[in-house]
């Protein structure tokens, strides 16, 4: 006579375990509480740091500024303040000390110097013009640039053999969806992946070292229930309380971002992606969180207590940060068999997924990659299960 | 009446770490807790293994129950083996001791039926022999209050009663009345007597002589992981209380005198 699988029963036990604990569930929703609160405050720090005060016009001191760049110094907003060669030194303290922003140190009779100078036949080195500023200022800095600028456009209006972009005020044609695309692939898998970790590693520990260590596994081995039911359960339900936690996280850090990065994060367009994109989406993160699960499970089978998974999970934690990373850093699609490298994989099909470049094979082999060998490990876990060595060691 | 539960030539060597020979103040690297042991039980009989503390009747037990594997011998219980069919051998049986415990997070109720589903018990019979149990051995008081509120004793009562939930023909209980008041050890005493009036084969262990004395049938007595003695109630008290019989034995096999 054929009995019913036992894995749904496990499952649904599992999970009502978790769900109905008020403590777990504060477990689920930490992170994504922490990552909200931390991103408000992050975020109100950066734009302090990154804001310049509309109000506010920089100081620029001038030494035999040429009457033709006053309007334009002006037209930037900057407060012009002629000063003396006797000064400089005096004035290159106050930018240094914050106190103001530019110096700018002009040869006498610049503009008639210059007209009379010729590139080919002189003998003396071009005029010079000096300008200071503070690189630890935004306001100092940002006067620098614009000056740069007035300075550059001068001079190549002085020899005009060609003009590059004049008139023409967007010539970077990247489009907003191109930019979120690059923004996502690059922080997205590292995100996903570490979300979907922490997940898995504040739920399989207490689920089985805990079990252990409280003598209730041992119940269910003197039952008829199979040790690979067992595994495959454990592994159902966590992998599913692990997507719940990973998800809820995610949506936390989506939900908070803009507070972090304030109009930035207007590039952070997640429409910009059709339901293939978030159907093999789906699949990837589907199978690296049944990986991750049967990893950490097998890690807390093999600790004696809770507190001694944590030590034991180190190592992989270590891992997984760098194969996230690597994701982060890589430029080039590596060659598809890379892509059966379980976890690796993952990350560069994610990131494939959100630079919206990608092959559906490649992300095919991730995704196999990883069931492979989350399937070598759930039989790993259940000849645990089998083992009293590591089932009942004292 | 058949012999329901057949034992050869059990073995089982611990290997002993750092700590536990320390703990076991012992140089020895490894500790033989059961010595090719051997012991029939009969169909509907209460068979008692008593020995002292450390003689080796927890492991005995646990090998046959298919917790953990001897190193050598053979068991069968009601003709399944526990080498080569440990999973029939776990659905004949229901096996207690205080070692398994409960999950705190449930009600003993969710956990009878849990229970239950994985014994492959129809939903129908299982609510029936729910309720009798329960109402026998008071659980249906706290039927619905976790188990990590429970006291000892009930805690004791919903372990016995899910350990019996798919009503087994065998029933090993490790020390059945440990830890437990006179009322409830009396309760779980004369539930033994009455599941044996049902047929029911019961193994117990213990080292309380009055319990032996009191429900046991046959008697096999355990000595550093060997069996000393294993006879008839009747026949080890024909002239002697059991007190006497087991120091008699105790002495001849540790070989001094108490
Ligand atoms: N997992 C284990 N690892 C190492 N030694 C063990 C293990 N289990 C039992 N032992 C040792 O085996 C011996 C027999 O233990 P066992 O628990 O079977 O005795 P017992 O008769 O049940 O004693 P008690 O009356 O104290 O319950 C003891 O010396 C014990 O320390
Ligand atoms: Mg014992």
């Amino acid at each position: 006579m054929k009995k019913k699988s036992n894995i749904l029963t496990v499952t649904k036990k599992e999970i009502a375990r978790f769900v109905g604990d008020k403590r777990m569930i504060m477990m689920i929703l930490l992170p994504a509480v922490m990552i909200y609160v931390m991103y408000s405050f992050m975020g109100s720090a950066f734009t302090n740091l990154f804001s310049v005060d509309d109000e506010y016009s920089p100081i620029a001191y001038t030494v035999n500024l040429p009457r033709p760049f006053i309007p334009m110094l002006e037209a930037t907003g900057l407060e012009i303040i002629e000063a003396s060669d006797r000064d400089v030194i005096q004035i290159k303290e106050y930018i240094s000390k914050k106190q103001g922003e530019l110096l700018l140190v002009f040869p006498e009779n610049f503009i008639e110097i210059i007209n009379d100078y010729n590139v080919q036949t002189s003998m003396v080195p071009a005029p010079n013009v000096e300008i200071y500023f503070n690189s630890s200022d935004i306001n100092s800095a940002g006067a620098f640039n614009n000056i740069i600028l007035i300075l550059d456009n001068y001079e190549a209006s002085l020899v005009n053999k060609f003009d590059i972009n004049r008139g023409i005020l967007n010539a970077d044609l990247v489009t907003a969806d191109d930019l979120s695309a690059s923004i996502m692939s690059m922080m997205m898998p590292m995100l996903l992946l570490m979300f979907l970790y922490s997940g898995c590693a504040s739920l399989a520990p207490e689920s089985i070292a805990g079990e252990k260590e409280r003598g209730t596994l041992a119940t269910l081995l003197v039952t008829p229930l199979k040790r690979s039911e067992l595994a495959i359960g454990k592994i159902l339900s966590l992998g599913l309380l692990s997507l719940l936690s990973g998800f809820v996280t995610a949506l936390a850090t989506i939900l908070s971002l803009p507070k972090l990065m304030g109009d930035a994060a207007e590039f952070m367009d997640t429409g910009i992606y059709n339901a293939t994109d978030y159907l093999l989406l789906a699949c990837v993160i589907l199978s690296t969180v049944l990986l991750l699960v049967t990893l950490i499970s097998i890690m807390s089978a093999f600790a004696k207590t809770v507190k001694e998974t944590t030590a034991v999970v180190t190592p992989l934690m270590i891992v997984i940060m760098l194969i996230g990373l690597s994701g982060m850093f890589s430029s080039t699609v590596p060659d598809s068999l890379y892509f059966l490298i379980p976890l690796y994989g993952s990350v560069q099909s994610m990131s494939g997924i959100f630079s919206m470049s990608y092959s559906t094979i490649n992300i095919a082999l991730s995704c196999a990659g990883n069931l492979l060998l989350a399937f070598i490990g759930a039989f790993v876990l259940t000849k645990m299960f089998n083992s009293e060595k590591v089932m009942f060691s004292k | 009446m058949g012999v329901i539960l057949q034992a050869e030539g059990l073995s089982k060597t611990f290997r002993l770490s750092a700590k536990q020979q320390k703990l076991q103040k012992t140089k020895e690297k490894v500790i033989k807790a059961v010595d090719d042991l051997s012991f029939e039980a009969n169909e509907g009989e209460i068979f008692g293994l008593l020995g002292p503390n450390g003689a080796g009747k927890t492991t005995t037990l646990r090998i046959l129950a298919t917790l953990i594997k001897a190193d050598s011998g053979e068991a069968t219980i009601d003709g399944a083996s526990i080498r080569t069919q440990p999973e029939i051998v776990r659905s004949k049986i229901g096996f207690l001791t205080s070692e398994l415990k409960l999950e705190d997070f449930f009600t003993p109720n969710y956990l009878f039926d849990f229970f239950a589903k994985l014994h492959h018990i129809d939903a129908a019979k299982s609510s029936q022999r729910k309720e009798e149990l329960f109402k026998k051995f008071g659980v249906d008081e706290f039927a619905e209050v976790k188990v990590s509120n429970l006291s000892t004793g009930m805690k004791q009562k919903a372990s016995l009663v899910i350990s019996i939930v798919h009503d087994p023909n065998i029933i090993i209980f490790d020390e059945p009345t440990n830890g437990l008041d006179v009322l409830t050890a009396k309760v779980v005493t004369d539930f033994l007597i009455e599941l044996r009036e049902q047929g029911k084969t019961i193994i117990v262990s213990t080292h309380i002589f009055s319990l032996v004395e009191k429900i046991c049938d046959r008697v096999g007595i355990i000595i550093n992981g060997k069996m000393a003695v294993c006879d008839t109630l009747k026949s080890l008290v024909s002239d002697k209380p059991l007190e006497d019989v087991f120091f008699d034995i105790y002495s001849q096999e540790v070989g001094d005198t108490l």
